[in-house]
């Protein structure tokens, strides 16, 4: 299954603590290597391999003009993702609006069933 | 305002949602079971449910058949797992198989957990669902580190609302 082969590799992407903070930094705009490097104490190699890991799973691209090649954070991976919590907080809060209106209108009629 | 919700991603691989109702809990439990109410409130807003069908025992089987407002059918099926009347039902939700409504993306199946507590002369429901595929759960476990994320990114921030 095509989505289950993206979501794998978004999530063994996602697995690695680095390429997350990578991820977190990318998250408030576009970056270089050595900027990403900055606050890590890995060499500018190991960093690099963490990017194509990223670039791989479609988390980031990299400008191809500039010769440090901005790295940017491409959110659509993740969208799968977000979309199954957002389909089941939508349906749950949505579901509970009706169930209250439900139990309100039944209610009622018992009570309205009660008055002689 | 008596009432209240939560959805909480956590950083498992559940999503929880409760909320009050001021009803007593006998009434909240039969507008769960059976299939008359059921089908008065189950699904987003402005959905109906043409055929609603509970046998709420363990091992009993449950088919709702949701429709759009736009005529197009989304058939959920699943079964009891656990049945605690008044407290507990533990139930299998899967997208039919058949179903070719729910397009590319279906939703996961799951196993959600529903328990009713007495809360100030009220029902606190509260919904569980763990998503039960491999897949899923380990999205579900990125998916509560990318929420925690969120406060502090727009980027994601508006991915998420856009979702």
């Amino acid at each position: 299954m095509p989505a289950t082969d993206q979501l794998s590799t978004t999530l063994s992407a996602l697995a690695d603590p680095t390429r997350r903070a990578i991820l977190h930094r990318l998250a408030h705009g576009e970056a270089t290597v050595n900027e990403l490097a900055a606050p890590f104490d890995i060499s500018l190699p190991a960093i690099s391999r963490h990017l194509k890991v990223l670039e791989r799973a479609g988390l980031i691209s990299r400008g191809r003009k500039a010769q440090w090649r901005p790295c940017r954070l491409e959110a659509a991976p993740l969208e799968e993702v977000a979309d199954w919590v957002a389909y089941y907080q939508t349906f749950w809060n949505d579901s509970f609006d009706r169930l209250e209106d439900h139990l309100r209108e039944i209610q009622r009629g018992n009570a309205d069933d009660n008055q002689p | 305002m008596t009432t209240s919700h939560n959805a909480d991603l956590g950083t498992t691989n559940e999503i929880t949602t409760s909320r009050y109702f001021d009803a007593p809990r006998e009434l909240v439990y039969r507008a769960w079971t059976e299939p008359d109410q059921l089908a008065r409130w189950w699904g987003p807003h402005g959905f109906t449910n043409p055929v609603c069908e509970t046998d709420p025992r363990p091992g009993g089987l449950w088919r709702i058949d949701m429709q759009a407002p736009d005529g197009t059918i989304y058939p959920n099926t699943g079964r009891y797992l656990e049945v605690v009347p008044l407290e507990r039902i533990v139930y299998t939700d899967v997208v039919d198989d058949d179903a070719t409504a729910w397009g590319d993306t279906p939703p996961p199946s799951s196993v959600q957990t529903v328990t009713f507590e007495d809360t100030n002369g009220g029902t606190t429901v509260t919904v569980v669902v763990r998503l039960d595929s491999p897949e899923a759960r380990d999205a579900m476990v990125e998916m509560g580190a990318i929420a925690g994320w969120n406060e502090s990114m727009e980027r994601l921030d508006a991915l998420l609302a856009a979702a």
